[in-house]
C-alpha cells in the first residue's frame, strides 16, 4: 500500500467558545457532499428540553431527515454528542459519546453509546454535537482542532481499511508528538459490504503507548459512516481538568465525585471485578441462572460455559488501567495483548484486541455453541477491525446456524461451508467474508431480518418458522440475554424504541430471580422508570456502569435497592454542581421521559413506532420446539398446570408448546397494553397529544406527526 | 474462620453459603456470592465448599447489562 498522505480539500477557522457550565452551546454541521461546514448556536430551550447528548442528537436528526429518508440517502445524518457531565476527568465513566442516525437494518433513528476520549474532546473543542450529512466523492477525513480553532477536511491515500491501523496512523499524524490529545472515530471493510457496520472510537493508552478501541456497535451506523466516504473523524484537544467543563460549583462536584470515586475503590473488589474482569464476569452468572444464550437463543447455558467464564479472562487480559475516560476508577475496558490470531489478514501476527465484554463471550461464544476463549478473542479482534458488530455478528451467525441444522439452508447456499453449531473454522470464514462481501458471510451481513427473507423467498425456507426463531426486532438483532422466562425483560427487549438492546432496560434478575415484580403494574411500572433512568446517562456523556454495577454496602436495604437511589442523588447533586440547574431525583427521569418520548415521535415520522412496532419473535417468549420445550419440561408443565390451570393429562409435548404459546402470547400484549398505559401512549404505543404537552415537546411538527397518525 | 463482611464466623469442614447465611440470619435473596475471587450463584449455595480463611461477599446482583 501507497504511504499515508493527507490533500486539504476545505478548512474552516472558526473561534472557539468558551465551556460554560458543561455546554459549548455551540453545534458543528459538515455537508460532505457540498463541503460546507457550519457552526450553529445552541439556545437555552434546546437545553432545558434536550439536555444534550442523544437529545441534542435527536433534535439534529429530526431536522435532517424526512419521513421518506432512507439510510443511504444523503440527508441522513450521523450524529455525535458527549453531554453536559462528558469530559469531567473526577467522576467515574464521565467520557461517554451517543451516536445517533437513521439505522440500514432497522430503517428508523438508531442511538448507540460509546467510550473513548472523541465526545468530550469535541466538546471541548466547541461543539456539543456533531452532524455529518452528504457523501464524500472521496476517501475523506474530517479534523476536528479544538487547538488550531480550525475544520479541515482531507481527500486521503494509503490509509488502511482496518480501524486499528487507521486509529494509529492517524493517532500518530494529527497527535504532533502528544498521542493522548487525539480521539479517532473509524470503521472498517466489513461495514462497507454488510449493513451491521460499527464505529470504533479510540482513547490513548499512555501505559500500553498505543490507540485502544471502544465501539459504538448497534444498528448498523458504522455502514452509514463507511457509505458516506468517511475514513474518519479525528478530534484533538488538550488539556483535561476539572475546570475544562466550567462546573457551576466545583467543591460539590468533587465532593460527590470522591465518594463515588472511592466507594468505586472500596466495593468493587468485593463485588463484580469490573476493574479487573469487566463484563466478563457475567458468563457463568448468566449460565446458572439459564440466561446465557446457547446455540441461537434455544438454551440457556451448557456445562462447558466455565471454560469461558470470568477466571479464564482474568488470566488473559493484559494487567494495568483500562479507563476508556481520564480517571474512571472503573476501569473496566480489559483488552488481551499479543494475541496472534489463527485465520484472516493478520494470521500469524501479534494483535491487542480490546476485549472481549460479557455481550461478545455470549455472542460468538456460547450462542454459536463454542466454548473456546481464543476464538471469542479472535472474532472480537476482527470484528473490530473489520468495524462489525460483535452482537450482531453472533446473533446473525447463530441464526444461519440453527437454520443450517435444520436444513431451511444447505451447503448449496453457504458455499460449501458447514454451518453447523460449534464449527468455528466455518464462523471465522462467514466473518472474513463479511469483510469483503463475498460469499455467504456477505448474506449473514445483511441482518437478520434480510436473511429471513432471502431464505424464505429464494430457498424456500418457512417464513412462519424464520419468524420465530430470527432473534430480531424492529430490524435490529437481539442481545445476548435469555428473556423466555422473565416477562419484564420481553418487555425490555420489545418496547425498547430502537430494538432489543439491553441498554434500555435489563430486568431478568429483578423479574426471574428476585421475583421483585410479581403484578404487571409493577413490571409496567419498571419498563417505566428503568428505561428513562438509563436514558439520563445518554443525555449527559455518562456511562451507567458506575450507576449499577457497584452499590453502596447497605443498598439492599433500601426499600428499592434495584434503583440504587443513593447514586440517583449522587448523579442529582453531580448534574447541578455542573450546570447550575437545580434537580432532584424525579427531575432527572423527567428529562430523560422528554426525550424519549420525542424519539418514539421521530420513530413514527419515520413509518414506525407503533404496537405492531414492539412485536417479538417468539424464541424470545418461550420454547419454540419440542426439544425445547422438554429441556425445561418441568418448569414448562408446572406452570401450564399450576399458574394456568391447564389440564395437560396425555396432552403431547408439541400441544403443550401450542398452549404455552398462546398464553403467553397473551401475557405480551397484555404487558404491552400496561406499559403504554403507564407512558401516557395510545393502546397503538403512540405518545397521545396530552402526554407531549405535559411534557413541553409539542411542538407544531411534533403534533401534526401525531396528527397524521390519527393521535387525538 | 471465615469473614463476611463485617462478622468473622468460625470455619467448620465443608460450611457453605448456606450455612453462613443460616448462622447470619439474613433473609435477602442474594443471587450470587464471592469466596474470594471465585463467583458462586444462588443455586449452588448449598454445595461451594468455603476454604478456611476466605472472605466472603454477597452480592444481591442488581446490576448486569
Amino acid at each position: 500500500m501507497a504511504d499515508f498522505a493527507a490533500k486539504e480539500v476545505k478548512s474552516f477557522a472558526y473561534r472557539r467558545p468558551a465551556i460554560r457550565k458543561g455546554y459549548a452551546s455551540r453545534t458543528l454541521h459538515v455537508d460532505l457532499s457540498s463541503g460546507e461546514i457550519a457552526v450553529r448556536p445552541v439556545s437555552e430551550e434546546m437545553k432545558e428540553i434536550f439536555v444534550g447528548g442523544k437529545g441534542f442528537d435527536l433534535w439534529l436528526l429530526w431536522n435532517a431527515v424526512k419521513g421518506t429518508t432512507k439510510w443511504n440517502d444523503p440527508e441522513n445524518a450521523i450524529c455525535i454528542a458527549s453531554g453536559p457531565l462528558g469530559g469531567t476527568p473526577t467522576y467515574p465513566g464521565s467520557g461517554k459519546s451517543i451516536v445517533c442516525s437513521i439505522s440500514p437494518t432497522t430503517g428508523s433513528c438508531i442511538d448507540s453509546n460509546v467510550g473513548g476520549f472523541f465526545g468530550p474532546y469535541l466538546k471541548f473543542s466547541g461543539f456539543d454535537a456533531l452532524e455529518v450529512r452528504g457523501k464524500a466523492k472521496a476517501p475523506t477525513v474530517l479534523f476536528i482542532d479544538g487547538i488550531e480553532e480550525r475544520i479541515e477536511i482531507f481527500e486521503v491515500e494509503g490509509l488502511a481499511d482496518e480501524a486499528h491501523e487507521i486509529s494509529r496512523t492517524l493517532t500518530e499524524y494529527f497527535g504532533q508528538g502528544k498521542p493522548r490529545s487525539i480521539s479517532v472515530v473509524s470503521t472498517g471493510p466489513g461495514a462497507r459490504h454488510t449493513l451491521i457496520g460499527c464505529l470504533n472510537f479510540s482513547w490513548y493508552d499512555y501505559k500500553r503507548q498505543r490507540s485502544r478501541l471502544k465501539q459504538a456497535g448497534r444498528g448498523g451506523i458504522g455502514t452509514v459512516f463507511a457509505d458516506k466516504g468517511i475514513k474518519a473523524i479525528v478530534a484533538r484537544w488538550d488539556p483535561v481538568t476539572l475546570a475544562t467543563n466550567d462546573p457551576v460549583d466545583v467543591e460539590t462536584l468533587k465532593a460527590v465525585a470522591k465518594l463515588h470515586s472511592q466507594e468505586i475503590v472500596e466495593q468493587d473488589p468485593k463485588q463484580n471485578q469490573m476493574s479487573s474482569v469487566g463484563t466478563a464476569h457475567l458468563v457463568t452468572i448468566m449460565n446458572d441462572y439459564d440466561l446465557l444464550p446457547t446455540k441461537n437463543y434455544r438454551f440457556g447455558g451448557d456445562v462447558r460455559a466455565p471454560e469461558m467464564g470470568q477466571e479464564v479472562f482474568r488470566s488473559l487480559f493484559d494487567k494495568g488501567f483500562d479507563g476508556c475516560w481520564i480517571g474512571c476508577t472503573l476501569s473496566c475496558s480489559h483488552g488481551v495483548k499479543d494475541f496472534v490470531p489463527s485465520s484472516g489478514p493478520y494470521k500469524g501476527k501479534k494483535v491487542f484486541v480490546d476485549g472481549p465484554e460479557y455481550e461478545t463471550i455470549a455472542g460468538c461464544g456460547s450462542n454459536l455453541g463454542i466454548f473456546d476463549p481464543l476464538f471469542v478473542v479472535e472474532m472480537n479482534f476482527y470484528c473490530d477491525t473489520y468495524g462489525l458488530d460483535t452482537i450482531s455478528v453472533g446473533t446473525g451467525i447463530a441464526f444461519a446456524m440453527e437454520c443450517f441444522e435444520l436444513g431451511l439452508i444447505n451447503r448449496d447456499h453457504t458455499g460449501g461451508m458447514d454451518l453447523s453449531f460449534g464449527n468455528k473454522e466455518a464462523a471465522l470464514t462467514a466473518l472474513h467474508q463479511m469483510a469483503t462481501g463475498k460469499g455467504f458471510g456477505a448474506t449473514i451481513g445483511q441482518g437478520v431480518r434480510r436473511m429471513k427473507g432471502i431464505f424464505a423467498r429464494d430457498y424456500g425456507a418457512d417464513p412462519r418458522l424464520l419468524a420465530d426463531i430470527g432473534m430480531e426486532a424492529k430490524g435490529l438483532e437481539f442481545s445476548e440475554y435469555m428473556s423466555k422466562e422473565s416477562l419484564a425483560q420481553q418487555g425490555g427487549y420489545g418496547l425498547a424504541l430502537k430494538g432489543p438492546q439491553h441498554d434500555e432496560a435489563w430486568l431478568i434478575f429483578l423479574d426471574m430471580v428476585h421475583n421483585f415484580m410479581p403484578a404487571f403494574e409493577q413490571k409496567a411500572e419498571a419498563l417505566h422508570w428503568f428505561p428513562l433512568f438509563r436514558t439520563w446517562f445518554g443525555l449527559c456523556g455518562l456511562c451507567k456502569l458506575p450507576w449499577n454495577d457497584v452499590t453502596p454496602p447497605d443498598n439492599k436495604q433500601t426499600p428499592e435497592p434495584a434503583k440504587v437511589m443513593r447514586h440517583v442523588e449522587w448523579y442529582s447533586r453531580y448534574f447541578t454542581a455542573v450546570t447550575g440547574r437545580a434537580v432532584e431525583p424525579p427531575d432527572l427521569i423527567f428529562m430523560s421521559e422528554r426525550v424519549y418520548n420525542f424519539q418514539r415521535v421521530l420513530c413514527l415520522k419515520m413509518g414506525f413506532g407503533r404496537r405492531e412496532h414492539d412485536t417479538i419473535p417468539y424464541r424470545a417468549m418461550g420454547p419454540v420446539s419440542a426439544e425445547e420445550y422438554e429441556s425445561r419440561a418441568d418448569r414448562y408443565d408446572g406452570q401450564l398446570k399450576d399458574t394456568h390451570h391447564v389440564d395437560i393429562e396425555g396432552k403431547s409435548t408439541l400441544e403443550k408448546v401450542a398452549l404455552l404459546r398462546r398464553l403467553r402470547e397473551e401475557r405480551y400484549e397484555l404487558l404491552k397494553d400496561a406499559v403504554y398505559d403507564r407512558r401516557g401512549w395510545t393502546r397503538d404505543g403512540i405518545p397521545t397529544k396530552a402526554t407531549v404537552k405535559r411534557l413541553g415537546i409539542d411542538f407544531p411538527e411534533v403534533l401534526e406527526v401525531l396528527n397524521t397518525h390519527g393521535v387525538v | 474462620m471465615v469473614r463476611v463482611g463485617s462478622h468473622e464466623l468460625a470455619w467448620r469442614e465443608g460450611m457453605t453459603i448456606a450455612d453462613v447465611l443460616d448462622v447470619l440470619g439474613d433473609p435477602y435473596p442474594y443471587a450470587v456470592a464471592r469466596i474470594g475471587e471465585r463467583i458462586v450463584t444462588a443455586p449452588h449455595f448449598a454445595s461451594a465448599a468455603i476454604p478456611d480463611g476466605a472472605e466472603v461477599h454477597l452480592l444481591p446482583l442488581v446490576a448486569g447489562g
